[in-house]
């Protein structure tokens, strides 16, 4: 064995003889995208998102082995317009959610199909960990949200959709039983500070997730108490008890309090400025006057702020919430503190501020009857909690577990673990460049667990290698020819048929959700985003 | 319920073996005999042979020949080759479906009589449109008159399910007419298709009767496609008389054509003669015969034929309408071997290797890499278990070149083929012959035969101390086969999936070892250049294209057919002066060369000369040799579509930039078509196109989007009226309606020919179409004898 250098983007590497591009990059720390690659199949050069450029033509790297003296083009606009064309194309006949549209419609992005199968398993823990990872003042909006995801709810289209905010309001309340609520992860500290002026929702969800990032955080309020608006509610609509105890979990996180500090009275800016290394204004709605005070530039609505940064004109200063325009919503409210708390992240790390995008997903629209019917027949057929057991005291345990059961799980299995996904983020893709129709969804359950979703197979070939490398008597194999190739089992079989051996193998390997386990029927497998 | 005979299945593992190369020619003989492929039989198969489930099923599906359901009694094919489709394809299958009583989305009527699909091309391309019922082919069908024509098919074919061809009956008449007038009778596949099977056996029959001394002789194709049935009589050797020509022929000539020619010798048979001439006096209304032969007769003279022949030089068609194609004494006698001969006998590898290296042929399968560079690589890898396969999967719509070589000259294919083997070191060859040409099939098989009869082939190549061992492999359908590394998978019994070159055949080809793939006019040509030498090859053509091409000529053409042309020969050369130009009145619009892969060349730049480098340039390629002529009526959308629709189909669906891409660009060229694009989907289009051509992982995929590109560099402003919701050719169904104008006189002609009943019958009334029934048949047009019918 030889070795010898090839330069890729500019740098030489060593590669030894009979090592594909692919591994020579990767060696070199470059991340070349690749869904069909798995070293003990071989290269089955079938995704393409592992486009090179050598020699003025794009060829895939995992197929094409190194040979002396070759220039190899990875990380340039062209080469990446190639990778990132791929992958749009596998998505225009991508069938399937990554995000459940109710995740998708929350605009916090809580990831409600896991938290209601926390909650159907009986891992109440887990939905409450699930519950505050995405959202600040859980029990508050649990009583309080507008639930747009429930508008989304598939099962909607069949009877009514699933009471996610009082499923929420039940993982946040089981936290607040126990000794010890649940707090969100922390990063480790950054020694940076942050001001945020306004203790309403917007100033303690910006709060909440800045001192998550690791940054010292002080809220000022001239009030006495946090909760802004929150405060002047009836206790039918909010229970003072509810909004107090998110708030002292706020604390108890860590996040410091200010009472009594008004801006421009007994706070200056040009302070907040010298003690902390950025400024977040969340007042909430404030007249003109007041405005005129806090020493930044204000519009009409509010003070002037850069709605894709949430940057005032003055530097390190940012407002959010209606401080900045009027929020009808709490969740609304709660989303604004999170945009803000990014931003400013960015700031502090000195990367370009710009408010977060939407999460990526494969979106795949609206349902037909018998797509519907398929995801209803896993679920349970009952009708939806009555609205007294979810009036003053919540769901029971029974009510939540079987509202929890009407789930149609019509998020996707693998997100978060999925390649496609990942790189279709990672190389900013568009899921719906081409829009076209889709075809229908299917799902093949399978007994052993194996759930089968022909429309998210990319035809990659793993499975069907795998199969064959292992000598399974049946195997899968292509189906078909061009467009409409599938993958399955031969003879006609179901899928199951062709994985007597190596099930676990090749679901484990399947870059996408077309081959998964059922959560209930397997062992537990990952499927937190986070 | 067994829907099959296990012992069958049995007996066909035993007679193509047990491993997986024998599953395709296993399948091949269960759809021959079921029609389809039981399910039974294939499970079957897998528990009494070594052939993987997974590759059963994964071959099974792969290929367009291997159906999975019952099929009507009989089978209808419609052609939507290139040809086929310019000249309305699309409208016959309409008609024909229509008059079949299929449903839309299924292929078999309710009776189960009848399926109707459609076929990729048949290679009858000069006959288009074309039908295809169990196997004979129907020329020159239109809308109007295809319920007719199946109807009279049936009518005279009435208890045959599947059609043998008269080939069978055809013994080698070699020696028959030594002595006497020899009349040739051109009997290529789209000769056949026209009848000059039937016109060969009536002149047998009456030369029989009469008792002449002549010698009804089959030969390949003559090339006048547009002619035929055509015939040569050619006059008993050192007679002086020159050779006379009949075309445009019927059976029924035969009687009329002998009596002209042939007084019969001997008092008794021109007696008898004479008495069954006054007999068929009193019977029928006989015309004189001259008066009738006359009128078939064609003048070589003649400025049509002069023009047609007159540029042509024949080497891989040398001797075309001359020799038997299955006569191997004639092929010796017309020089056929004495290449191998020399090679065997004179020259080492190095030297033949270098004959064609001088001879600057290049691979005529489409790409035009240096023939000679292909060999020496390949005898370069060590042996000693190397192949040399004959490249006959023409699948490009559009193209019957190789067909045509394959049917008429059979020998020579296999000599090329042998010189071939011997230059690489290779003592194994192949043939891989698309299944679409059974009559090519047949007759490399019939004339391998004959080579091993006379030990020719075999363990002695030519008697010589030399193995070569040939065998016959059928594709199934699939286009992409023709891509060298996915035509390897299919040969090794597998799905046609090409993989990344490198490494090459010629490293790692037929089960791993070295292989070198030739096309079939590249190996015709090759015992030429060796008998005449390199220079005398590389006089003819041009600085880098040496030597002559092989076009099929077909589309909007006054003479269509099958021509060979030095290279360098302008394509105006070609359209205007061999073809005659298209149709009377109306106006060339542009060629289409290189079928899926090529493009459009407009008639502006129709001086550009044919030669690889060349048609390049102006974005087309040479492909294998497929020159669709393309008049005014043609939408060049509809063109772009039509192949994007071909190669979207024949995407072997491995890698993402085809498998998808070519879909998405079919559905915005759909788009457009149907005037619901904006400039959004246009813009979409061309960054696609690009896209898909850079990222395919072959050939296929890699010019799949050349007709659109080219299509757009030429003809924008038609994409451009496609934006706008108008097609300027009126083709676009979607884009198009008919109205009856005031010319109308009622006359109901188009009420009673509407297919579909959207013409309510008002006679002397001004007719009105419906335009929600109406499915832009055009059928009231052409038939209207007024002209009342307008397309707007």
């Amino acid at each position: 064995m030889s070795a010898f250098p090839i330069t890729i983007d500019g740098r030489e590497v060593q590669v030894e003889e009979g090592q594909s591009v692919l591994h020579a990059a990767r060696a070199m720390g470059l991340d070349i995208p690749t869904l069909c690659h798995l070293e003990k199949c071989g290269p089955l050069t079938s995704c393409l998102v592992c486009l090179v450029k050598i020699n003025g033509k794009l060829v895939p790297s995992c197929g094409t082995k190194a040979a002396p003296g070759m220039v190899v083009e990875s990380e340039t606009e062209e080469v990446h317009t190639a990778r990132r064309t791929a992958l749009e194309l596998l998505f225009s006949d991508h069938v399937g959610d990554c995000l459940s549209p109710c995740n998708l419609l929350c605009p916090l992005q809580l990831n409600i199909p896991v938290m209601i199968r926390q909650i159907e398993s009986g891992d109440y823990d887990a939905a409450a960990k699930t519950v505050r990872h995405a959202l600040p003042l859980a029990a508050v909006l649990g009583r309080l949200c507008n639930h747009p995801c429930e508008k989304g709810c598939r099962r909607g289209a069949n009877d009514d959709p699933a009471a996610i905010r009082e499923l929420e309001r039940f993982a946040a309340d089981y936290d607040h039983t126990q000794e010890l609520p649940n707090l969100p992860l922390r990063a480790p500290p950054t020694g940076r500070s942050v001001a945020v002026v306004g203790a309403g929702p917007t100033g303690l969800a910006a709060a909440y997730f800045l001192h998550r990032q690791g940054h010292t955080v002080e809220v000022f309020d001239r009030h006495h108490e946090a909760g802004g608006t929150l405060r002047h509610l009836e206790e039918h609509q909010l229970p003072r008890a509810s909004l107090q105890a998110e708030i002292e979990l706020l604390w108890r996180f860590g996040v410091k309090f200010t009472a009594a500090a008004e801006l421009g009275v007994t706070v200056q800016l040009a302070d907040l400025q010298r003690t902390h290394d950025a400024v977040v204004l969340t007042v909430g709605e404030v007249s003109a006057e007041e405005r005129a005070r806090f020493g930044v530039p204000s519009a009409a609505t509010g003070l002037k702020a850069d709605p894709n940064s949430c940057e005032t004109s003055v530097r390190g200063v940012f407002a959010a919430g209606a401080a900045v325009k009027s929020v009808k919503h709490l969740v609304r409210a709660l989303a604004e503190g999170r945009a803000v708390a990014e931003c400013v992240g960015q700031f502090l790390r000195g990367a370009p501020v710009r408010r977060p995008d939407k999460p990526f997903s494969s979106i795949m629209g609206r349902l037909d009857p018998g797509e519907q019917r398929a995801f209803l027949a896993h679920a349970s057929a009952a009708s939806r909690v009555g609205p007294c057991s979810a009036c003053a005291a919540g769901l029971s345990r029974v009510d939540a577990e079987g509202e929890a059961s009407r789930c149609l799980h019509c998020d996707c299995r693998s997100s978060g673990n999925c390649v496609l996904q990942h790189y279709a983020q990672t190389y900013g893709a568009q899921a719906d460049r081409f829009r076209t129709k889709r075809r229908p969804f299917e799902q093949h359950r399978q007994p052993g667990g194996v759930i089968f979703e022909p429309g998210k197979c990319i035809l990659c070939g793993i499975c069907v290698k795998l199969t064959e490398l292992a000598a399974e008597p049946l195997g899968l194999t292509f189906i078909g020819r061009g467009f409409d190739v599938k993958i399955g089992a031969p003879l006609n079989r179901e899928i199951n048929a062709g994985l007597q051996q190596v099930a676990a193998e090749v679901v484990h390997h399947c870059p996408t959700g077309a081959l998964c386990f059922d959560e209930k029927a397997a062992p537990p497998h990952a499927h937190h985003a986070h | 319920m067994t829907d099959f005979e296990p012992t069958f299945v049995e007996e066909m593992i035993a007679r193509h073996g047990r491993r997986p190369e024998a599953l395709i020619p296993i399948l091949h003989e269960l759809q021959g005999k079921y029609g389809y492929l039981p399910a039974g039989a294939l499970d079957h198969l897998c528990t009494k042979s070594d052939i993987r489930p997974a590759d059963v099923t994964g071959v099974a599906t792969f290929y367009d020949r291997f159906r999975h359901a019952p099929v009507g009694k009989h089978i209808v094919k419609v052609c939507k080759g290139t040809a086929c489709h310019v000249a309305g394809a699309d409208k016959i299958d309409d008609a024909i479906r229509r008059h079949l009583h299929i449903a839309p989305g299924e292929d078999t009527d309710p009776t189960r009589e009848y399926t109707v699909e459609s076929v990729a091309c048949v290679g009858c391309c000069t006959l288009a449109p074309v039908a295809d019922i169990n196997g004979s082919i129907l020329g020159h069908v239109t809308a109007e008159n295809a319920a007719d024509r199946i109807r009279d098919h049936f009518a005279n074919h009435a208890d045959q399910t599947a059609q043998p061809s008269t080939e069978e009956l055809v013994a080698s008449a070699a020696g028959a007419g030594k002595r006497g007038v020899t009349i040739h009778v051109g009997l290529g596949s789209c000769c056949m298709a026209k009848g000059s099977d039937g016109l060969y056996h009536a002149l047998r029959e009456h030369a029989e009767k009469s008792a002449v001394p002549v010698h009804v002789k089959r030969v390949g194709c003559m090339g006048m496609c547009h002619r035929t049935p055509m015939i040569e009589v050619a006059p008993e050797a050192g007679n002086g008389d020159a050779n006379r020509f009949y075309a445009g022929l019927t059976p029924d000539h035969a009687s009329s054509l002998i009596r002209a020619h042939f007084r019969p010798r001997g008092l008794l048979p021109r007696a008898r003669e004479a008495w069954r001439s006054a007999l068929d006096g009193l019977i029928i209304d006989v015309e004189p015969p001259a008066t009738r032969v006359a009128e078939v007769e064609m003048k070589p003279r003649e400025p049509e034929v002069r023009a047609f022949l007159g540029r042509q030089v024949h080497i891989a068609t040398e001797h075309f309408g001359r020799v038997d194609p299955l006569d191997l004494d004639e092929y010796v006698a017309t020089g056929g071997f004495d290449a191998l001969r020399h090679v065997l006998a004179d020259l080492k590898p190095d030297d033949t290797i270098s004959i064609i290296e001088r001879s600057g042929l290049r691979g005529r399968g489409g790409a035009g890499f240096p023939t000679g560079q292909k060999w020496r690589v390949m005898s370069a890898q060590p042996g000693p278990e190397k192949y040399v396969i004959c490249n006959g999967d023409e699948g490009d719509p559009g193209a019957f070149m190789d067909r045509m070589i394959l049917e008429s000259f059979p020998f020579r294919v296999i000599e090329g083929l042998a010189i071939a083997a011997l230059a690489t070191g290779a003592e194994t060859g192949y043939f891989y012959i698309r299944h679409e040409y059974p009559l090519a099939v047949k007759r490399i098989r019939a004339a391998l035969a004959t080579l091993e009869r006379r030990g020719w082939i075999g363990e002695k190549l030519l008697g010589a101390q030399r193995p070569f061992r040939v065998s016959v492999v059928e594709g199934a359908g699939a286009f992409v086969c023709g891509e060298e590394t996915a035509l390897i998978q299919s040969i090794e019994g597998k799905r046609g999936m090409p993989r990344l070159r490198p490494p090459f055949p010629a490293q790692s080809g037929l089960w791993g070892k070295p292989t070198l793939i030739n096309n079939v006019e590249t190996l015709s040509m090759v015992p030429w250049i060796v008998r005449h030498g390199a220079e005398k090859f590389a006089a003819i053509g041009t600085a880098k294209s040496k030597g002559t091409k092989v076009f099929a000529l077909a589309g909007h053409i006054v003479r269509g057919g099958l021509i060979e042309v030095p290279m360098g020969t302008t394509i105006r050369e070609i359209v205007e002066d061999i073809g005659g130009g298209v149709t009377p009145g109306r106006k060339f619009k542009a060629v289409q060369i290189g079928g899926p892969s090529g493009g459009c060349v407009p008639a502006r730049l129709a001086d550009t000369p044919v030669d690889f480098e060349s048609l390049r340039e102006v974005g087309a390629i040479m492909g294998s040799g497929g020159l669709v002529v393309l008049d005014d009526s043609t939408c060049m959308v509809d063109v772009a579509r039509y192949f994007l629709q071909f190669t979207e189909a024949q995407s072997c669906g491995k890698c993402t930039f085809c498998r998808i891409g070519t879909k998405r660009m079919l559905d915005l060229l759909e788009l457009l078509c149907a005037g619901k694009a904006q400039r959004s989907h246009l813009e979409e289009l061309k960054r696609l196109a690009h896209q898909v051509g850079a990222g395919s992982l072959c050939g296929l995929g890699k010019t799949a989007p050349n007709p659109v590109l080219s299509t757009l560099r030429y003809f924008h402003d038609e994409y451009e009226a496609h934006l706008r919701g108008h097609c300027p050719a009126g083709k676009c169904t979607g884009l198009i309606k008919y109205s009856i104008n005031a010319d109308c006189t009622g006359c109901t002609i188009c009420a009673q020919q509407c297919p579909v009943d959207a013409i309510p019958l008002t006679p002397y009334a001004r007719h009105t179409i419906n335009l929600d029934l109406c499915t832009r048949c055009d059928t009231c047009r052409k038939v209207c004898p007024h002209h009342a019918v307008e397309v707007s």
